[in-house]
């Protein structure tokens, strides 16, 4: 059987990034954060809106978030190819660029599953079984997907600009951290919360795909989790279309 | 397999990498581009392998033009570029998930795979990964990476830098083999023992122009500068004899350096070295001396190269010259 050149690539990126310290690293640490920060802020905090325990409003935040740690992956795949010139070595054979590209967004995707998966998981013990209808489920992750689209494209496109290792991974961490804190993963965005922040808070599509998990886990969808949804594939669009310009004008050769 | 007319690439309009590429590569052929650092050899190699988009003139790889040239085309070459390139698993890993990408069976790509390890003597280090090999090792895992597939069209983008003699002869050997079947081959090199021994014609790359082009033997015969005699006479020559031979030898020699007149061997070095053979047998027959041995060395490559480049350096580099 024939496979594809997508999959092929796909298949290539996993077996030649995941080692176990990887897998642990980027799983682990979110893991980690459910069980130790729920469990500790869980005492602090009596609960948070319709989410009830404060465990309960984390667990959709960290589901969400995991559409950073695939895309995180998809930047950091990109990088070393283009650090250990496999990139050049891949666009002597028998591939296309945009099959490239694909193969990195879909990587980042399926990661981001990966991890929504271990997450739930994870967080089972901790708040059982949240039973979720059909609708909602397609909801947690198309809102993954074009999250992933989102945070890929913008670390595709920022990794083809770049020529030193430091530097991306330097705006790769302080994006990561950026977006994660200011954004309603490990908090709610209230009237008492300080406009200026609020306003980038808002800013910030992460709080957009975590509201949405977050209205899945409480069954209650409503139109704001549309404009989420638009807002997000609006912004996927534009990164997506920054990461196809960042190809096509991607300068091959050494970097350090 | 490869046809170029006037192909060149410019990084601006008054920059350009390489100009006026005019050469064509046929089947089973292995084409040697030769240079010194910075002549425009990888630039080329990128042209070729659709890595770089030319700028001006066209080219032909497999009679498709070169700016239409795509996966089908690429299916159908092997490159090992000058750049090392590596996923982060094992040698052996590394080889067989290169495979798969390029969509050989798994089973030919498992044999395949202790073909290329036992090969290029990776064995030893199958297990280890390929950032932690030294300079040597993971230069031959590059060349053995390539050749888990099918391909038609080799380029090889000095594939042996770093490699020791032994080492390098050995795949030299492997290449040539494969030539022999059939495999075309690009190889750039600036070690011209290697065109030399592997190239059926090269072309000489200088400041991004081919200076020449043709098999080795006629670019040493076209540029072959001074050569080296060594004569041996039956006894040591006395002071007069010494002076009045280096004296016979300034007068008809030219580019003449004599570089050793002791003990009855003389060694010298002129352009017009056969010249001063006959002149020097007549001396020893008139002097009543006899000439035990007497040898002209032959050009090398390396000769010819740099007698090319030095003259080069003064031309205007407008026009490709040379055999062709």
């Amino acid at each position: 059987m024939k496979i594809p050149p997508v999959v092929r690539l796909v298949v290539r990126n996993f077996a030649a990034t995941l080692d176990p310290i990887t897998l642990l690293v980027m799983f682990g640490q979110p893991a980690f954060l459910i069980v130790i920060l729920g469990t500790m802020f869980n005492q602090l905090i009596p609960s948070v809106g319709a989410s009830g325990s404060y465990v309960a409003y984390l667990v959709p935040g960290m589901i969400a978030s995991q559409m950073i740690t695939g895309a995180v992956l998809a930047g950091r795949i990109f990088w070393l190819d283009r650090r250990w010139a496999m990139v050049e070595q891949i666009f002597s054979g028998p591939f296309l660029r945009a099959e490239y590209l694909a193969a990195l967004l879909l990587t980042a995707l399926l990661f981001s599953l990966v991890g929504v998966g271990i997450m739930v998981l994870v967080a089972l013990p901790l708040i059982g079984v949240t039973p979720l209808s059909a609708f909602e489920i397609l909801g947690i992750l198309g809102t993954i997907a074009l999250g992933s689209l989102f945070f890929g494209g913008l670390l595709i496109a920022i990794g083809g600009r770049i020529r030193s290792a430091n530097l991306y991974f330097t705006i790769q961490s302080l994006l990561q951290y950026f977006l994660i804190f200011i954004s309603t993963v490990y908090y709610p965005v209230t009237a008492k919360t300080p406009f200026v922040l609020r306003a980038i808070v808002y800013a910030n599509p992460l709080t957009y795909a975590a509201n949405t998990v977050r209205d899945a886990f409480t069954h209650s969808f409503g139109p704001g989790d549309l404009v989420a949804a638009a807002i997000l594939t609006g912004l996927a669009a534009v990164t997506f279309s920054l990461a196809v310009l960042s190809f096509r004008t991607l300068e091959m050769g050494p970097v350090q | 397999m490869i046809r170029t007319n006037e192909l060149g690439f410019a990084y601006s309009p008054e920059r350009f990498a390489v100009r006026g590429l005019t050469f064509s590569v046929h089947r089973g052929e292995v084409f040697g581009l030769l240079g010194r650092n910075g002549a425009g050899k990888t630039t080329t190699v990128r042209l070729l392998t659709t890595l770089l988009p030319p700028t001006e003139g066209e080219a032909f790889l497999f009679d498709t033009p070169l700016r239409q040239a795509g996966r089908a085309e690429r299916r159908r070459l092997g490159v090992v570029l000058q750049s090392e390139s590596l996923d982060f698993v094992s040698v052996e890993r590394n080889l067989t998930l290169y495979a798969f990408l390029w969509g050989v069976p798994r089973e030919v790509a498992k044999s395949r795979a202790e073909e290329m390890l036992e090969m290029f003597e990776l064995e030893p280090v199958r297990e280890r990964k390929p950032w932690g090999l030294s300079g040597g090792e993971r230069r031959r895992f590059q060349v053995a990476r390539e050749l888990m597939h099918d391909m038609e069209l080799l380029f090889l983008d000095e594939p042996t830098v770093g490699l020791d003699a032994l080492t390098r002869r050995r795949i030299l050997d492997y290449l040539g083999s494969r030539a022999r079947d059939g495999l075309s081959i690009v190889f750039t090199t600036h070690i011209l023992q290697e065109a030399d021994q592997l190239c059926d014609r090269i072309g000489v790359l200088q400041a991004g122009r081919i200076r020449a082009m043709g098999p080795p033997s006629e670019i040493k015969r076209h540029y072959r500068g001074a050569r080296a005699v060594e004569a041996e006479f039956e006894r040591s020559l006395s002071e007069v004899e010494r002076a009045e031979l280096g004296r016979l030898l300034a007068a008809r020699g030219t580019g003449l350096a004599i570089l050793s007149n002791d003990r009855g061997v003389l060694t010298f070095r002129a352009t017009n070295a056969e010249d001063l053979v006959a002149e020097l047998s007549r001396w020893a027959h008139a002097a009543d001396l006899d000439l035990v041995r007497i040898s002209v060395r032959e050009t090398t490559l390396e000769e010819a190269f740099v007698t090319l480049v030095s003259e080069d350096a003064t031309d205007d580099p407008a026009t490709p010259e040379g055999p062709t």
